[in-house]
């Protein structure tokens, strides 16, 4: 129980002062800590100890701002999972506790031109099936390509675009996905053999936990004119969800350039309170070498997607015997929510260019940034937001808002309240599962364990972090989709 | 003295606590705990052996680096392993490992938790002294 003070700002934004001195009693905050919740939320969140996390994150050297945290925020290593943080980008660090060991975890979202009316729950069952066959999924998974490991380095260098090339999906992909599919500062001699050799054999596959793949119906559009913008046509429309990221490629990255950061910290004179803050200047090497090899590891997800993306196409031709063309299948959007990235904002009143962390929070550009495709210019960004498997996931645009205040950004999803292991203690897989099929919704877990973990009950209520986002406008609501299917790894 | 490890259940993730005589028992029951989260390590048969040496500035860095060295063979090879034979040296900074185990058969080892990697944080090494036991504990990001 987090016992600090949290002051409020107004009904969707909560202040830790910088007069707070921490736990040791000895924090030095140099900035204040703002909380994106709603006093529900506040409770809830107490209960571990992000908030604490909200305002170590303060002492980094060169915190532009404040530092935020989403509605789904919940505690994570040295950085609060849902913290975002941005530091100048001459003046600042780097940190890869920022990130997170999955680098560019990151959901992307398929429209179909299908209707909830042409399926019935037999070829519900038929399409998860074939997904889950097409897609490598689950614990140990292989991906169905062998790349040898020193091969990879197409894939870190160019990401969805090797894929693209290489037979995984359309062109025209590209452009619907964040930083069009390749973050070019990507040096794949930065990244480590042993990062190679544990990615080569993942690439291609969903992995095991929290990811998913999702059929979707629309269930409510909020924002019409954006959702038609976004090619939400209609509710009962059909649509696709993957949420995977860089597989053991991103979590070996992460780990070998932690290591290097610990030394850095010492290097120079980096005082922390969390040594999983650890962090190096932004123009040292440390500090330019991760943001490489992070950027590898960004493209590994990016190219991950796409594969997925083209075996899903796939899946829906074997089905319905039609060409994925003729159903849509077309590429909404895909974003990160595990990231750094250096970008321009205005700050008070003057432009910075800043690297902004977004560890469990996604990009939410608002309309007319060059970054945000141009079909997309006039509304703001898609937004991606998954829920647990038996309540909602929601699409969401971008706004002005989030770019004042927020460095562009907004939350990633529902977040756990519940270990993995209480989950299982309470549930049984099986009923977890017969109770989704009574609701209409058909789950094929690589194991029933994983159905029991990813209860729907072991996490937040993503209706209540969303209303939070869109009440304090850094992202509006545009639709909600209701999952019908789901793979689970 | 007995050997053996405990759970700690965090909300998103899990992590260990490992005992053991020496750092050298420690050491092996944390590698038998991880690989009980990822699988059930009893059923792992010793097929395929890895031989390693490592060596760290500290003994929790020294932990960390060895949990890491079987996690990228679980990565890049699949393999898991059931049977460790760990020898740290006396000042907790350095080892020699020779490991058993085989690739991951999910029919046969079941099914357990993808471990994506050691993290820093619950990190604890103590040697063992005036007769108590060497312990360790460490968490996992899953």
């Amino acid at each position: 129980m987090w016992n600090g003070p949290l002051e409020k700002i107004d009904d969707y934004r909560f202040r830790i002062p910088r007069s707070y001195r921490g736990e040791s009693g000895s924090l030095k905050m140099r900035a204040d800590g703002i909380i994106y919740a709603d006093e529900t939320m506040l409770e809830q969140l107490k209960n571990d100890n992000a908030p604490e996390q909200v305002a170590n994150v303060t002492t980094l050297p060169g915190l532009v701002g404040n530092s935020l945290a989403m509605p789904d925020i919940h505690w994570g290593y040295g950085f609060p999972i849902g913290g975002v943080a941005a530091t100048d980008a001459e003046e600042g660090v780097i940190s890869p506790g920022g990130v997170g060991f999955d680098i560019n975890c990151g959901v992307r979202l398929l429209r179909t031109n299908l209707h909830a009316s042409d399926l019935t729950p037999a070829r519900i069952k038929e399409i998860i099936d074939a997904m889950f066959v097409n897609v490598p999924s689950g614990l140990g998974s292989k991906g169905r390509v062998r790349l040898e490991w020193n091969g990879l380095e197409e894939v870190l260098r160019r990401g969805a675009a090797w894929a693209v090339e290489s037979g995984y999906g359309r062109k025209e992909d590209l452009a619907c996905t964040e930083e069009n599919g390749c973050m070019e500062s990507a040096e794949p001699s930065k990244v480590s053999a042993d990062a190679k050799k544990r990615g080569a054999p993942q690439l291609g596959s969903l992995g095991a936990g929290n990811h998913f793949l999702e059929l979707q119906t629309v269930d409510e559009i909020m924002d019409p004119r954006a959702a038609k913008i976004f090619g939400v046509d209609e509710p009962g429309q059909i649509m696709v969800m993957i949420h995977t990221g860089s597989r053991g490629c991103g979590h070996q990255i992460c780990t070998d350039h932690l290591k290097i950061f610990e030394r850095a910290v010492d290097k120079y004179g980096i005082k922390l309170p969390d040594r999983q803050l650890a962090c190096a200047p932004v123009d040292s090497k440390e500090a330019q070498d991760y943001f490489s090899a992070m950027a590898c590891g960004v493209n590994f997800a990016f190219a991950n997607r796409q594969m997925i993306t083209h075996w899903v196409r796939e899946s829906f031709e074997e089905v319905f015997r039609r060409p994925a063309g003729d159903m849509g299948l077309d590429v909404v959007y895909d974003v990160c929510h595990n990231i750094a990235k250096l970008e321009e904002h205005v700050f008070e009143g003057n432009k910075r260019k800043v690297y902004v962390h977004r560890k469990g929070a996604t990009r939410a550009f608002g309309p007319d940034r060059s970054e945000v495709p141009a079909r997309y210019r006039d509304v703001g960004q898609p937004v991606i937001i998954p829920g647990d498997m038996g309540t909602c996931s929601y699409l969401l645009k971008g706004t002005e808002k989030a770019m004042a205040e927020s460095w562009g950004s907004t939350c990633h999803g529902a977040g756990r309240t519940m270990s993995r292991h209480e989950a299982m203690r309470r549930w049984s897989g099986d009923s977890v599962v017969s109770d989704l099929r009574k609701k209409g919704i058909y789950v094929h877990a690589a194991d029933i364990k994983v159905a029991a973990e990813e209860s729907p009950n072991a996490y937040k209520d993503v209706n209540s972090v969303v209303n939070i986002t869109h009440g304090a406008g850094i992202s509006m609501k545009v639709a909600r989709m209701k999952p019908l299917g789901v793979v689970k790894g | 003295m007995s050997s053996g490890y405990s759970l700690i259940t965090h909300t998103a993730d899990v992590g260990l606590e490992a005992w053991g005589p020496s750092l050298s028992d420690a050491f092996a029951q944390a590698a038998r705990g991880m690989f009980d989260i990822i699988t059930d390590s009893s059923k792992i048969a010793p097929a395929v052996k890895r031989e390693f040496s490592l060596a760290a500035e500290n003994p929790e860095e020294l932990l960390v680096d060895f949990l890491n060295r079987l996690l990228f063979y679980n990565g890049a090879e699949f393999l898991v392993f059931g049977r460790f034979d760990i020898d740290v040296d006396a000042d907790g900074r350095s080892l020699q490992a020779s490991v058993w185990g085989e690739e991951y058969d999910r029919s046969r080892h079941g099914y357990g938790a993808e471990i994506k990697a050691v993290t820093y944080h619950l990190l604890n090494v103590c040697k063992p002294l005036n007769g108590k036991n060497a312990k360790v504990s460490v968490l996992f990001d899953v």
